[in-house]
């Protein structure tokens, strides 16, 4: 395990390569999944406001 | 840039002073001209009223030689350190003079409604804007090339290498005015639109610069520069033959 | 018959719809395919013999950098529809790839800067990969700070669409004139892998990673275009029935 994490010697760029590929697919995740709820709540507040709901 | 939105479709712009802007160019004679003759038209148009503001036509020239003043102050007044670095200097320079001038390519002619004008008249706007461009590339790209060798003497180049240098910017910012005027036409009324016009254009334009700046060191140390020189002029070729297109569609867009 | 399937594509609600059931069908296969090709490219594959176990950052640098590109190019195409046959589901498409793309342009850059270190001994190089990935950030930036700086939506629609068309027209010119500028200064050799042809074992979990991104990439855009399409339909009465739900 510690051979593993140890990267030959080349740990500091192995792991903060993938930690940072990996916080871009979080983060592409979270912010897509935020957009669509910041859409839904917009285009619910629009027809609320032009009395189509509610 | 002032963000500002244009006049309806189809009404003129109120006011003495656009009125005699567009009568000055003949643009009621636009409509009845052949393509060829109305690009003519917009180009003397553009011409003339360049030259009545001298002043702004001065501007990105001086600012050339003022950012190329700043590299020896900055780095060192040894002329062979500066040889060195004088491609690079010069064409970045020159750039970033000729995004200051492509602010204004369509401000005016939007402001007072002669660019709607144009998109109504039933020219084809893209011969309109490739007349456009033309008059761009003399007042800036022309002027440039011609003060890039006195540059290049200033970071020490010699006296063998100035015809080279001022062949390479002028075919080089052929393609920088064409590749500006789409950009400048997409960024039409933005706020603040200038860095974004910047933002835009200069990755487009690294080719040339590229090219440009490699045959700039070329003649600089003496050796044949065709090579570099032929690719700016198939960018130019290319440029002229797609970019008016695409900057005629921008402008259609921008003043939907 | 097949002109049917694309027009069905481009009215919005039906867009909406499908965007919304296909989406599970990417996710969860290209969680797999990652879970997969990770497992196999840092524990199943073995040392390259010049780089040692440095190579393995390969496994999430090739798929940034294919990312990169490929939705670029999706963008441009996206664009290209949008400008040519004025859908407005197309230009939701074009809207919804580039911050994906941007962020993992991002991802390649500092990957490929974390693996220079070691083998070239430098964060950054000026190689025609990397310089090239660089410029490709900035068209990005340029077509989102475009997009932001127009306040009509049709409008940033459509001027975005231009500039995504003039764009990708210029990738291969740009990438080409890098090349060729790089060529001058003999930058040092090119990265590459001990032996010419890589083994089974480390070129699968490269290929299942590269599937993985891919799919992830259209998993992401179907959520982020269901969004999208909402923001363009005004008062449309099938927004009604989804904004319910």
């Amino acid at each position: 395990m510690k051979e593993f994490l140890d990267m030959g010697g080349y740990a500091l760029y192995v792991w903060p390569a993938y930690a940072v590929t990996l916080t871009v697919v979080v983060l592409n995740i979270v912010w897509a999944r935020r957009a669509l709820t910041r859409s839904r709540a917009e285009a619910r507040r629009r027809l609320i406001a032009q009395g189509e709901l509610q | 840039m002032i963000a500002r939105v244009p006049p309806a479709p189809g009404t003129l712009a109120s006011g003495a002073p656009a009125l005699s802007r567009a009568a000055e160019g003949g643009v009621p004679a636009l409509a009845a001209a052949s393509a060829l003759q109305a690009a003519r038209l917009v180009l003397r148009r553009d011409l003339q009223l360049a030259f009545r503001k001298r002043s702004q036509l001065v501007q990105p020239l001086a600012f050339f030689a003022m950012v190329t003043m700043l590299f020896p102050l900055a780095t060192s007044p040894e002329l062979s350190k500066l040889r060195e670095i004088a491609p690079g200097v010069i064409w970045a320079a020159a750039l970033l003079a000729s995004l200051l001038a492509l602010e204004f390519l369509f401000r005016d002619d939007a402001h007072d409604g002669t660019l709607e004008q144009y998109a109504l008249s039933g020219q084809s706007l893209t011969w309109l804007m490739f007349a456009k461009t033309c008059a761009h590339w003399l007042l800036t790209g022309l002027p440039l090339a011609l003060m890039a060798p006195v540059a290049a003497l200033s970071l020490g180049a010699p006296g063998t290498s100035l015809p080279g240098i001022l062949l390479s910017v002028a075919v080089g910012s052929v393609t920088v005015s064409l590749i500006g005027a789409i950009g400048a036409a997409l960024t039409l009324g933005v706020k603040r639109g200038g860095v974004l016009l910047s933002l835009l254009t200069l990755p487009l334009s690294l080719p040339v610069l590229i090219f440009g700046a490699r045959a700039t060191q070329l003649a600089i140390s003496g050796a044949p520069f065709l090579a570099p020189l032929e690719l700016l002029a198939a960018l130019a070729v290319l440029g002229v033959t797609l970019a008016p297109l695409a900057a005629a569609a921008a402008v259609r867009i921008s003043l939907e | 018959m097949t002109w049917t399937w694309f027009h069905r594509l481009a009215s919005p609600p039906y867009a909406y719809a499908l965007a919304a059931r296909l989406t599970p069908w990417f996710a969860w296969p290209a969680a797999l395919l990652i879970l997969g090709g990770l497992w196999g490219g840092l524990v199943l594959a073995p040392p390259d013999y010049q780089q040692g176990e440095g190579f393995r950052i390969i496994y999430v640098h090739a798929p940034s950098a294919w990312m990169s590109l490929m939705v670029y190019t999706t963008m441009a195409i996206a664009a290209a529809v949008g400008l040519i046959w004025r859908i407005k589901v197309a230009h939701a498409v074009a809207a919804s790839c580039a911050p994906i793309g941007a962020s993992f342009t991002f991802a390649a850059l500092v990957t490929g800067a974390l693996w220079g270190e070691p083998m070239w001994g430098t964060y950054w190089e000026w190689d025609p990969r990397l310089t090239s990935e660089l410029v490709l950030l900035f068209l990005y930036l340029g077509y989102m700070g475009l997009r932001a700086g127009i306040e009509d939506p049709q409008r940033a629609d459509r001027a975005s669409a231009v500039l995504a068309v003039v764009g990708v027209v210029n990738v291969p010119i740009i990438h080409y004139s890098v090349t060729w500028w790089n060529s001058l200064h003999q930058a040092p050799s090119v990265m590459r892998l001990g032996k010419p042809h890589m083994p089974a074992t480390m070129l699968v979990p490269l290929l299942m990673m590269l599937l993985g991104f891919t799919l992830f990439f259209v998993a992401l855009l179907l959520v982020r275009l269901r969004g999208e399409i909402l923001s363009r339909e005004r008062s449309a009465s099938w927004i009604r029935e989804v904004v319910r739900a």
